[in-house]
């Protein structure tokens, strides 16, 4: 019995400690990959996933790829105030298309299209990390 | 798609993100400066800086005294050059 709960409590404190780890994972680690894969993905999957299904919209279309190719741009050129920007732009893109996806009633009807909103935190996440970085940079 | 409901979607959709990230903005930006009050306050900071001045002193001390010791061993050189011609114009005198 004893040695039941022994293991029973190293086991919550494994699993304590790799939630721990998991979070200053997310919260410090380099976000470049992180925001070349959404820049990509803002690029090429949300223009083609948007206009198969919701249909024609300018606003997503063609002004999302525009935005991913600023974003790779900025992560190119290592500016952190340029990736601040590019990150938030990125972030909106995501917002809108999860709203627009919930506002068609598409969200409820698969939990594929629970990716967007995935991307969505994805995106908050990194923007988040970058600033902390800026910051960071600035106080030395 | 409606033109009308996607410009809607967007401006609200927009104007939240905004509104969201102003807010974490804020908060990142408190937490960072009570990090960075916290640190210049504690014993290691302070100690780090009073090590760092230490340093700075001694470093200026040692060049100062890296220069005293090559005047002095200019001096030195000029000395026993002297010394060895005073000696020979004793061997001279003594000579005559």
């Amino acid at each position: 019995m004893e040695r039941s709960k022994n293991r029973k409590a190293e086991a919550l404190k494994k699993i304590k400690k790799a939630i721990k780890q998991l979070r200053v994972i997310w919260q410090y680690s380099d976000s470049q990959p992180t925001e070349i894969t959404l820049a990509a993905a803002l690029v090429l999957l949300y223009p083609t996933a948007t206009f198969l299904e919701l249909g024609y919209s300018p606003i997503m279309q063609i002004t999302a790829p525009l935005a991913g190719l600023y974003q790779l741009y900025c992560v190119s050129g290592n500016c952190i105030k340029c990736r601040v920007r590019a990150s938030f732009i990125t972030f909106t893109f995501y917002a809108i298309a999860a709203v627009m996806y919930l506002h068609y009633g598409l969200l409820f009807k698969g939990p594929s299209y629970w990716g967007w909103v995935l991307l969505t935190v994805s995106s908050f996440g990194s923007l988040k990390r970058i600033k902390k970085e800026e910051l960071h940079k600035n106080n030395g | 798609m409606d033109n009308t409901t996607q410009i809607v979607i967007t401006a609200i959709t927009l104007l939240g993100s905004a509104g969201i990230w102003k807010y974490a903005e804020a908060r990142l930006r408190v937490k960072a400066e009570l990090k960075r009050e916290e640190k210049s306050d504690s014993d290691t900071v302070l100690y780090r800086d009073d090590l760092k001045k230490r340093v700075e002193e001694m470093d200026l001390a040692l060049k100062e005294a890296h220069k005293e010791l090559l005047e002095l061993t200019q001096k030195v050189a000029k000395l026993e050059t002297e010394n060895t011609f005073l000696r020979r114009e004793i061997d001279i005198l003594k000579s005559k």
